[in-house]
């Protein structure tokens, strides 16, 4: 436990002093601040880009369309960024050996894995906290009048969807000795979960309908009982692969 | 019984077998040399005993308990110097030597202390850089800080000076020199000066087992060649030895550079005395008669070759 406690806070310290942190902050809150701004002036911005003679016409903005603009925006660049950030998160010390003294001094392995996985789980809930934050006030600001449903439900999907991947993602950094293997496996699983999806079956058990669901939600066009197992399985896969981490890199030879 | 035992150690890579039944028993207190070519299995070794690798058979206890791979219990006997030392860039040397200090669970008032007379030691005490910014040489000495910060039974360097200049690498051997007493001292290298100047015991690796081991001097006397340095005042002198007809024999052998005449003598029952009744025979007196010592170099080359 002491060695989980020191390496987390080494983690903490890595991300803050590597400006990694500060990264992922700033790009969900570029984020958090522009959802609801996109929202309200995308149309007033076609308007102006009409030419003469050609007449577009939209219907008023709602806080559904800045919520559209958070989920796309979080499900897609900031997973993306999110996984290139922590894609070196085992690969970076392997290769350099600075993990090797501190095995030396007593610091166990699964310390290690522990620690890693609950720092880059801390950076993504502080990022998609800032990100929900910012949109939820300006969004409350511009849109006063429109109400959402199930709105902590679906960023609570999203979030442990995040989770889900970076399970995935740290078994990947201790399958492969590089970034981009980690990457790859990490793509590889996504991949996997959306031809999954395909079959409608599928789709109540799927992690991925996790990061899919979310306007249904806040429409109230899906039922949050729909998605119940696919929270279940997200959370066993999570502790299947945090679990499948910690064995691998024991018997890992260094 | 040694602080460090290794038997029967065995160890494949693919289809190269690297230590092939090694034998090694480090006394306490001492300045072990661990010598061998590069690719000898020194590196390799010293992983096992860090329990970072897995042997394939065999066993290594590190002061009377067993090492076990993957498990890191044994180590904090141990302090480890890699060849390499890589720290965290972003940090200070005080504070890696914190983390360290945490990791193996020093009281925080010990850690500071500590941290201060080893950074001391090793000529970082008033270095408030990164280590990011740090030369070869500073990184090899905050790298023996802190391996030493736990106090370790063990010292374990794996060739801490084969990428320094000589400065560098007097600075390292002095900190070694410095540390000995206080705790026993694995030294891997391929510079054999090094090992002549501050090792009391050595052990060659070759060929995935111990080729030599023991004190220098042991090893000295045991692999002795009964071999004579002869100096003459002139080189008259010098021809005449070389041809006295008592010398010419099949056992023995001779060389002569100017003054100076080298013998072998090659039949054991043959010593120094029938060399110096040869010299009384024909009354000749050498500037200097010298029992010719192996170099640590010359027993290297004779096992490895």
């Amino acid at each position: 436990m002491r060695g989980y406690l020191v390496f987390l806070k080494k983690e903490i310290f890595e991300y803050t002093k590597t400006y990694k942190l500060l990264i992922m902050l700033v790009v969900f809150a570029i984020f958090g601040i522009t959802n609801p701004l996109i929202a309200k002036l995308l149309p007033e911005i076609l308007e102006s880009l009409a030419t003469d003679g050609v007449i577009i016409t939209l219907p008023d903005p709602t806080a559904y369309d800045a919520w559209e603009q958070f989920f796309k925006n979080a499900t897609q660049m900031g997973l993306i960024v999110t996984v290139i950030i922590f894609s070196g998160v085992l690969s970076s010390e392997l290769s350099k050996g600075t993990l090797i003294n501190l095995l030396t001094k007593g610091l166990s392995r699964t310390a290690v894995i522990l620690s890693k996985y609950t720092c880059m789980v801390l950076v993504w809930t502080a990022s998609i906290a800032l990100c929900f934050g910012l949109t939820y006030g300006y969004t409350v600001y511009l849109f006063p009048k429109d109400e959402t449903s199930n709105l902590l439900f679906s960023v609570f999907c999203l979030w442990l969807f995040g989770l889900f991947l970076l399970a995935v993602l740290i078994f990947s950094a201790t399958l492969t000795k590089s970034n981009y293997g980690c990457l790859l496996i990490t793509f590889v699983a996504v991949v996997a979960c959306m031809i999954m999806d395909i079959i409608p079956a599928m789709h109540r058990y799927n992690p991925i309908s996790l990061a899919t669901d979310n306007m249904g939600l806040i429409m109230n066009s899906i039922e949050v009982s729909s998605l119940y197992s696919a929270i279940l399985i997200s959370c066993l896969l999570s502790l299947i692969f945090v679990s499948l981490s910690v064995t691998i890199f024991r018997r890992k030879q260094l | 019984m040694g602080i460090l035992e290794i038997k029967q150690l065995y160890k494949r890579f693919g289809h190269h077998e690297v230590l092939k039944g090694l034998d090694m028993d480090v006394p306490e207190h001492s300045i072990f040399g661990f010598v061998g070519q590069n690719g000898a299995g020194k590196t390799t070794t010293m992983k096992i005993i860090l329990g970072l690798l897995k042997a394939d058979s065999g066993s290594v206890t590190v002061c009377g308990e067993k090492v076990t791979y993957g498990e890191t219990k044994t180590n904090r006997n141990i302090g480890f110097v890699p060849d390499v030392p890589e720290f965290y860039g972003y940090m200070n040397p005080m504070e890696y030597l914190k983390l360290c200090g945490e990791i193996t669970g020093l009281p925080k008032n010990k850690i500071k202390s500590r941290s201060e007379e080893l950074l001391e030691l090793v000529g970082l005490k008033d270095e408030k850089r990164k280590i990011g910014q740090f030369s070869r040489g500073m990184k090899q000495r905050l790298g023996i800080a802190q391996a030493l910060l736990n106090e370790p039974k063990l010292l374990i360097c794996d060739e801490p000076t084969s990428a320094l200049d000589p400065i560098g690498r007097k600075e390292i051997l002095d900190i070694l020199l410095a540390a000995k007493g206080k705790t026993t001292i694995v030294f891997s290298t391929h510079i054999l000066s090094d090992v002549e100047r501050i090792c009391d015991h050595i052990a060659v690796l070759h060929d995935g087992k111990l080729a030599l081991c023991g004190t220098l001097s042991e090893i000295k006397k045991r692999h002795r060649h009964n071999g004579f340095i002869l100096e003459f005042e002139n080189e008259k002198d010098a021809f005449l030895f070389e041809n006295a007809e008592e010398l010419k024999q099949p056992s023995i052998s001779l060389s002569r550079d100017g003054t100076t005449v080298r013998v072998f003598l090659t039949d054991r029952n043959m010593d120094g005395h029938f060399l110096l009744s040869v010299l009384s025979q024909k009354r000749l007196v050498p500037l200097k008669f010298e029992v010719m010592e192996p170099t640590l170099e010359t027993l290297f080359v004779e096992v490895v070759r």
